[in-house]
């Protein structure tokens, strides 16, 4: 499948400070889930994910490229889904260096300094892109 | 059977759930959950989920795979279960009720962190249309930190 070109709206979205989600699916087909600190908006076909702890992620996408991964705005109540496919990991280099130091003031931000540490930069190419919009919450809610 | 410190973590403490499945070619998907609860046999756990994420019922039926992560924002206290799809119901009055409860508690807690208004928070948290119960056959420790990634249940062997 070819990659899709991220729309510019979600790049501000990737840049909010809020944590998203990560699911991938290992060989044997158990999904995985987890929040992640950061996206990483890498151009308009690639993004980059933080891998810091969960080697289970990692394990599971050179098993199974796969991955599917949301992002939250809340401001706009507004949840983005990708459909994304692990390329590659970099552990140094500038896109390495800058999710390390953003890493680092999110940790800073949210008294995790010392324990986020960032291990790679793992490159991800865009299959598809999907806003999803929330309905206004009803009276009841 | 679920530990009682994570039981109490679900009903007490736990912020902000999501949740992940598969297909019959192994892609996987992502399900917010806007509630959670427990039933009495302290090993099902029922997920409300809203009807932008409810396309989920054919890869479970396919291969009754389903794993649900919650954390404590702030805390970063977080875990991750995984098991087995059992069926799936409209929502009834106590998964109304302990969505109530979450969403209540998300926004709080988001206000505190992140500074947004809790009326924003409160709109982010869906109203369920479709309940998912599984059984957990697994929990892992997500918080950050060298235990993440530890299986809890069953225990690892050392």
């Amino acid at each position: 499948m070819n990659a899709v070109e991220l729309p510019d709206q979600i790049q501000p979205v990737m840049q909010n400070g809020i944590p998203a989600i990560v699911v991938t699916c290992s060989a044997d087909g158990i999904p995985n889930t987890t929040i992640i600190s950061q996206v990483y908006y890498v151009d308009k076909t690639h993004i980059a994910l933080s891998f810091q702890f969960f080697n289970k992620t990692i394990r599971n996408v050179r098993e199974n490229p796969q991955a599917c991964v949301a992002l939250n705005d809340l401001e706009g109540n507004t949840k983005w889904i990708l459909d994304v496919e692990y390329d590659h990991s970099e552990t140094e280099g500038p896109i390495f260096d800058e999710m390390d130091m953003q890493i680092e003031a999110i940790a800073s931000a949210t008294g995790m300094s010392g324990i986020f540490k960032l291990r790679a930069a793992d490159i991800y190419r865009v299959k598809s892109s999907k806003k999803v919009s929330l309905a206004p919450a009803s009276p009841r809610e | 059977m679920i530990p009682g410190k994570i039981l109490a973590f679900l009903e007490d403490e736990g912020t902000v759930a999501v949740s992940g499945t598969r297909d019959a070619n192994l892609i996987p998907a992502i399900h917010y959950v806007s509630g959670w609860d427990v039933e009495p046999n302290k090993r099902t756990i029922r997920c409300s989920i809203p009807q932008a994420f409810a396309d989920l019922i054919s890869s479970l039926e396919n291969n009754r795979q389903f794993s649900l992560t919650i954390e404590q924002i702030g805390s970063h206290e977080t875990y991750q279960f995984k098991g087995d799809y059992v069926g799936s119901a409209r929502p009834n009055e106590a998964d109304m009720a302990a969505h109530e409860r979450v969403k209540a508690r998300f926004a709080k807690v988001v206000n505190q962190v992140f500074g947004l208004p809790q009326e924003m928070c409160r709109a982010y948290i869906s109203r369920p249309s479709l309940v998912i119960r599984f059984t957990v056959r697994e929990i892992f420790l997500q918080t950050p930190g060298p235990g993440a990634g530890h299986r809890l249940v069953p225990p690892e062997e050392e």
